[in-house]
């Protein structure tokens, strides 16, 4: 079964066929909103919605824990591994009979919705994931709340969207929408919510669209704020940076990150598929039996790996744990997270994600420093720099680590360190592993949705690459017909360029010239004969497909210089475009 | 089987924006109980928890009362009661890894409320546990000048009398001076709080004013042996022997069984009968000193020599002893003794004195801490050269 809901659920086609556009709504408020500007207004709300069911979220998590787990859970304790295998069985029960539709990737059912469904996540998804998160992360399951609170106020924006019957077009963004303002509570953090929707599920930038995300991201964060206050989600130490010669040292961090990424991304694109192919049965007991292992970790020791694991962060990076320790820690979280993660248990992979690489980074700086004591850096800061380096490497989503280290930390002097780590851990994460984690889970469920890294990284055509030298017969619209008639004569070309006055270009072929010689209009200037419209121009840098919507109207599409539109760089035929698509190699779509 | 949500809002752009305000109302008022209501009980649970962190921290338990503290703070985050006890327990715990986080507390709260004493005191004791002078005198003083709930000013000389301590710990004689000097001026007349004043000058090496001090407290308490001693060796300690004889005696009167008034009094007494550069003693008397002193430095010679096991007569080794040298300007001085009558000759009792005095620091350094007339003459040596200096 697909972890993307509205494939398993049936009335989805029937769902999305409601949508009819245009709809009577907007001809009802006509000149009172136009429908950009609704839209607008409407991401607002949804960004209000989203924060206050993330803040019941986060409370029912909270209550779920202290519940279940007591306020400070302390290792050797029995309720450590009980209440966790309990809780998954629980939640395997409510997965597969009342919310089939909540395994997976909060992210990818999202860009489901975005490129598949239009708009559509269902609504019981959206509580599911609450119920289902909440009991899996407060009972100690090695998740994060971010996914679902995505999932959750995506679910909400869909909602919302098809009880006003926008247009499907606005329907179709309405869950990245609800998507960034429940990411941006969940962290507490507007700006990586934005860029983390606009990088890895939207994928392109537009005024509209940044409008809205970022609307909605801060109607959620205030709200947020307004009830649970504006504390970050750690306290951030003092961070330093003081000389160049220490971004070696991030480097080697961004190394071991980018590693760690790997592993991670490959122990769960390994294991999630074998786990989901046991027989049906076992789906019942696989949460509670990840849920067992995680906890017999903090049985021995180590609860700390248990639930997202934001205090041992902030303890990290106060320096409370040794190299040992914190190399420790990142590895079980590796794995506690993995088993967590695909036995099926609703709930995200950025607390554990943020976890391995706080972890990670306090380890590999405390290491440097122990053979390095002249590095200035303090624990803090390695550890600060490790979440990103993660954050690049597993999820790989560049900027967003970037911007999310400096957003949670609220200090730039770390931007470089940050952005070398990040740099690294991102390439020998794409080297080693060239699917990303949230295109591969989406493909092991059999979609195939657009990967935005792949988009990033694809060359692009351009007009260059399909341009053809400056012809050696220019023709000059001031000149009579025979004139010009002459000239092509010696020529072997079908089609000419034709310069007009007093600027502008136009496009005669060599039959067109010769039937007006033929026809005795040898005595006309050919501006008299061509169309007073210019030839469309188009740069060299365009991308080649904007010259496709003009090959077939026209022989010839001169590319002049944008600086100086008079002078010709080249030009562009049907057969010279068509030729360099022709060369491409495919572009792979399935793993 | 799956959910349809039925349509509940109208069709008017007016009407939908009106409606999605109530609802949006309608759920700020339903989260906001919430989070009261959780919160509320929130902090309930987190009070019983602070109570029991304080009875650990009380019975020095800190690892416990660290946990309990924590578990606190996950009940109520901002609350800044909790987060000083926990970064105080984190401080107290001698786990110097454990001084980071604890620091990064404090500072959040100094940040939200810079001038409070009880923050600035503990940021203090952190950097005093680090040795960092800088910093702990800082936040000290902040501490001083900042605002108390109760008693500011005991609460303020107890701050100064920590930093004092620690800067006296420290080896930092001159600052912790400086801040005794202001300590004493603004000590209540108890002869307890100068009884201590005079105590941490006499730490931090300043016997005049650890005498000062003494002196205030007899005058408000003239009976009080701890004063009579304390003024006496304090007197001593700084050289003034006459002083020091004149309180020490008063304090083996009052309390007899004080063994060391008792000790340091025998030596001030010595000490002031050899002293020959005394001012009020005939020449005759003065004569006697000098070669009581010069006789006496001789036997310490010698006898030092014996215990070091040094051949005096050694005077072809290749690396002699320093007592070898000694020992042949002692003999080269020796005649010079029958001159000392000589009214012409008024640099010789400096000249063999000083032969004195290398031979009793020499055998002091040689030979370990000199007793009776030995240490009397070192005594005085040292006397001379501070106040030559």
């Amino acid at each position: 079964m697909s972890d993307l809901a509205p494939i398993a659920d049936p009335s989805v086609p029937a769902s999305v066929t409601r949508i009819k556009v245009p709809r009577r709504l907007f001809s009802t408020i006509e000149g009172v909103f136009n429908e950009e500007v609704f839209f607008l207004i409407l991401c607002v709300f949804i960004g209000i919605f989203s924060g206050l069911a993330v803040v019941c979220f986060r409370l029912a998590i909270d209550w779920t824990h202290l519940a279940l787990l007591g306020p400070l859970p302390q290792s050797h304790s029995w309720r450590l591994f009980v209440v966790p295998s309990v809780a998954g069985l629980v939640v395997a029960v409510l997965v597969i009979h009342v919310f089939p539709g909540i395994r997976g990737s909060g992210v990818n059912q999202t860009k489901s919705a975005l490129y598949i469904f239009n708009g559509f996540i269902p609504f019981r998804t959206a509580v599911g994931k609450f119920i289902c998160a909440g009991i899996a992360i407060g009972s100690g399951q090695s998740l994060g709340p971010e996914d679902p609170s995505l999932q959750i106020g995506a679910g909400i924006a869909s909602a919302l969207g098809r009880q006003l019957e926008i247009s499907r077009e606005k329907l179709r963004l309405m869950a990245p929408v609800g998507a960034a303002a429940g990411l941006a509570a969940a962290f507490n953090a507007p700006i990586s919510a934005v860029l983390f929707v606009i990088e890895e599920v939207i994928g392109r930038w537009s005024a509209g669209i940044l409008g809205s995300v970022v609307l909605s991201a801060v109607a959620s964060v205030v709200v947020v704020r307004s009830f649970l206050g504006s504390e970050p989600l750690f306290r951030i130490p003092l961070t330093t940076f003081k000389r160049p010669s220490e971004l070696l040292a991030y480097a080697v961090l961004g190394l071991v990150g980018g590693l760690a990424s790997v592993v991670f991304a490959k122990s769960v694109g390994y294991l999630r598929p074998r786990l989901k192919a046991l027989p049906r049965w076992t789906h019942y007991f696989q949460p509670s039996v990840a849920g067992l292992l995680v906890g017999f970790i903090g049985f021995l020791g180590f609860p700390q790996v248990m639930g997202a694991g934001y205090d041992s962060m902030d303890q990290a990076m106060h320096g409370q744990y040794a190299w040992k320790i914190l190399a420790m820690l990142a590895l079980l979280k590796i794995i506690a997270t993995t088993v967590s993660f695909v036995s099926g248990t609703p709930g995200g992979m950025f607390a554990p994600t943020l976890f391995v690489g706080a972890m990670l980074g306090g380890a590999v700086g405390d290491l440097e420093r122990f053979y390095f004591p002249h590095l200035t850096g303090s624990t803090g800061t390695y550890v600060l720099v490790g979440m990103g380096v993660l954050f690049a490497g597993f999820l790989r989503v560049p900027m967003t680590s970037v911007f999310m280290v400096l957003e949670v930390s609220g200090n730039y002097e770390i931007i470089v360190p940050v952005i070398v780590a990040n740099t690294f851990a991102y390439v020998v994460s794409r080297w080693l592993q060239p699917v990303p984690i949230f295109d591969l889970l989406t493909r092991q469920d059999g979609l195939i949705l657009p990967s935005l890294e792949e988009e990033r990284e694809e060359t692009i055509l351009r007009v260059e690459d399909a341009m053809l030298p400056v012809p050696t017969v220019i023709l000059s619209a001031q000149d009579y017909v025979d004139a010009n008639f002459h000239r092509v004569e010696s020529s072997a070309e079908a089609a000419f360029l034709v310069r007009m006055h007093p600027s502008g270009w136009s496009t005669i072929t060599r039959e067109q010239l010769q039937r007006l010689y033929r026809e005795g209009k040898g005595e006309l200037t050919l501006a008299s004969v061509l169309p007073a419209q210019s030839l469309p121009s188009l740069y060299p840098d365009l991308p080649l497909d904007s010259a496709l919507r003009y090959v077939n109207d026209y022989p010839l599409i001169p590319v002049v210089n944008r600086a100086d539109s008079k002078h010709l760089e080249g030009m562009v035929s049907r057969e010279s475009v068509f030729k360099k698509y022709e060369r491409r190699p495919e572009i792979e779509v399935s793993s | 089987m799956s959910w349809k949500v039925p349509k509940l809002i109208p069709r008017s752009a007016p009407m939908i924006l009106l409606v999605l305000t109530l609802a949006a109302a309608s759920g700020f008022a339903a989260v906001s109980h919430l989070v009261t209501r959780y919160t509320l009980n929130q902090q309930a649970r987190g009070r019983k928890l602070y109570a029991l962190g304080l009875t650990y921290a009380n019975a020095g338990n800190y690892n416990e009362a660290i946990n309990v503290f924590r578990a606190a703070l996950t009940c109520d985050p901002t609350n800044s009661q909790y987060q000083l006890s926990l970064a105080r327990a984190l401080r107290d715990s001698n786990d110097p890894q454990r001084l980071d986080e604890a620091e990064s507390y404090l500072l959040a709260l100094w940040q939200r409320a810079p001038q409070d004493a009880s923050v600035n005191l503990a940021l203090a004791r952190v950097a005093a546990h680090r040795g960092s002078i800088e910093d702990a005198i800082r936040y000290y003083h902040n501490a001083m000048y900042g605002v108390w709930d109760s008693d500011p000013d005991g609460n303020r000389n107890r701050a100064r009398i920590e930093l004092i301590q620690f800067l006296i710990k420290e080896n930092a004689h001159a600052q912790a001076d400086s801040e005794l000097i202001a300590l004493a001026a603004a000590l209540p007349r108890d002869p307890a709080a100068h009884l201590q004043a005079a105590r941490l000058f006499e730490q931090a090496q300043d016997y005049n004013g650890a005498l000062a001090q003494y002196e205030e407290v007899l005058r408000l308490d003239p009976g009080n042996d701890d004063a009579l001693s304390g003024a006496g060796e304090t007197a001593y300690r700084a050289g003034n022997y006459v002083s020091a004889q004149h309180y020490l005696r008063s304090a083996v009167s009052v309390s007899p069984n004080d063994v060391q008034s008792r000790q340091l009094l025998a030596s001030a007494d010595l000490v002031l009968r050899s002293n020959p550069f005394h001012s009020h003693i005939s020449d005759a008397e003065r004569n006697r000193r000098i070669t009581a002193a010069f006789d006496q430095a001789e036997d310490r010679l010698i006898s030092c020599a014996e215990q070091a096991g040094i051949d005096l007569n050694a005077t072809d080794s290749p690396s002699p002893s320093p007592l070898v040298g000694l020992q042949a300007r002692w003999l080269l001085a020796k005649p010079d003794l029958a001159l000392l009558r000589s009214p012409a000759e008024t640099d010789l009792p400096d000249a063999i004195m000083d032969v004195v005095f290398q031979i009793e620091q020499q055998t002091s350094t040689t030979c370990g801490s000199p007793q009776g007339l030995d240490l009397a003459l070192l005594l005085i040596s040292h006397k001379r050269e501070t106040l030559s200096q």
